[in-house]
C-alpha cells in the first residue's frame, strides 16, 4: 500500500468522527485530527482501534502518543506494517 | 496554569462506544477501569475520569507547549464522590494536579490546578457555546478581557493591571465552560 492509499484509508476511518466535512474533503498529510478536523479527543481512541483492525497491527502507547495528525499516523502504520512483514 | 474539561453526556453517548473492545485499555489504567466497571453508573464514572485526565493534560500542554496523546500516563484518584461533586488528583510523571468536578444531569465538568489553595481564587462560568461566547464573557466580567491568541489559545487580560491571568476554555456538545484565576497568571 503506497502513501496515497494509506492517506485515503485514514480519511475513510476519520470520516465518522468529524462534523467538518470541508476539512475532511481537504484532508492531506498536513491535517491535524484535533485542530483541523475538530475530532473529539475521546474519539481519537476509536481511530486508533479502527486502524488496528483495518491493518492488523497493534498501536502501542508510545505510537498513540504521536497520533495527532495524518503525517505521524502514516509513519506509524508504515513502520508497524514493515515490522509485521519481517516476522 | 489551570485546565478544564467538559463532557456533554448526551453527545458522548451518541459519539463514543466506550464499551467497544480495547477502548478502556487504551485510555484507563487497571484501577481506573475497576472504578468504572464497578460504579453504579459506569458511563458517568468514565467521563468523570476522562475530564480529570483532560483537564490535567491541558495544564501540561500549556506548560510544555508539546501536544501528545497519552491518556494512560494521567493516573486518576477519586478521593470523594457524592454523585453531584467529586474531588481527586491526577498524577502525571512526577507531577500531581488537584481536581474538582461538578456532575450535573447532562454534563460533567472538571477543573485542574497545581495546588488545592488555588481553588480559592478560581471562577467558573457556564456559557452558551456560540461564536460570540467571548463577547458574552466580557460583558459579564467587566474586570477581565477574554481574547484568543493567534494559535487559538484563550488569553485573559486584567483590564486595570494588564496582567495575563490563567484561563481555560472547554466546549463539548451543548456546553461551554470557562475557568480563570484571580491569583494565578498565565505564566505561573
Amino acid at each position: 500500500m503506497d502513501k496515497d492509499e494509506l492517506i485515503a484509508a485514514i480519511k475513510e476511518i476519520a470520516a465518522p468522527y468529524t462534523a467538518d466535512k470541508t476539512a475532511l474533503a481537504h484532508l492531506s498529510e498536513k491535517t491535524d485530527f484535533i485542530t483541523d478536523l475538530k475530532i473529539n479527543s475521546a474519539n481519537l481512541v476509536d481511530i486508533v482501534l479502527d486502524l488496528e483492525e483495518k491493518f492488523g497491527i497493534e498501536i502501542d502507547n508510545d505510537a498513540m502518543a504521536r497520533m495527532l495528525n495524518v503525517k505521524s499516523t502514516v509513519e506509524i502504520i508504515e513502520a508497524k506494517m514493515r515490522a509485521h512483514d519481517r516476522k | 496554569m489551570i485546565g478544564n474539561d467538559i463532557v456533554d453526556l448526551r453527545q458522548a453517548e451518541l459519539d463514543s462506544n466506550w464499551q467497544r473492545k480495547g477502548y478502556l485499555d487504551k485510555i484507563c489504567t487497571a484501577p481506573e477501569q475497576q472504578m468504572i466497571l464497578t460504579a453504579l453508573y459506569p458511563a458517568r464514572m468514565l467521563w468523570l475520569i476522562w475530564t480529570m485526565k483532560e483537564s490535567a493534560c491541558k495544564i501540561v500542554q500549556r506548560k510544555t507547549g508539546i501536544r501528545s496523546y497519552v491518556p494512560l500516563k494521567f493516573c486518576c484518584e477519586v478521593a470523594c464522590h457524592d454523585g453531584l461533586q467529586a474531588s481527586g488528583t491526577v498524577n502525571y510523571l512526577e507531577e500531581i494536579f488537584q481536581i474538582r468536578t461538578e456532575i450535573k444531569d447532562n454534563c460533567i465538568h472538571s477543573s485542574a490546578v497545581p495546588q488545592s489553595s488555588d481553588f480559592e481564587h478560581l471562577h467558573l462560568h457556564y456559557l452558551q457555546p456560540s461564536a460570540t461566547y467571548r463577547e458574552e464573557f466580557n460583558s459579564l466580567s467587566g474586570l477581565y478581557l477574554l481574547a484568543g491568541t493567534p494559535s487559538g489559545l484563550p488569553e485573559l487580560t486584567h483590564q486595570i493591571t494588564g496582567h495575563k491571568h490563567a484561563v481555560s476554555v472547554s466546549h463539548h456538545g451543548e456546553y461551554l465552560a470557562i475557568i480563570y484565576s484571580d491569583s494565578l497568571l498565565s505564566a505561573d
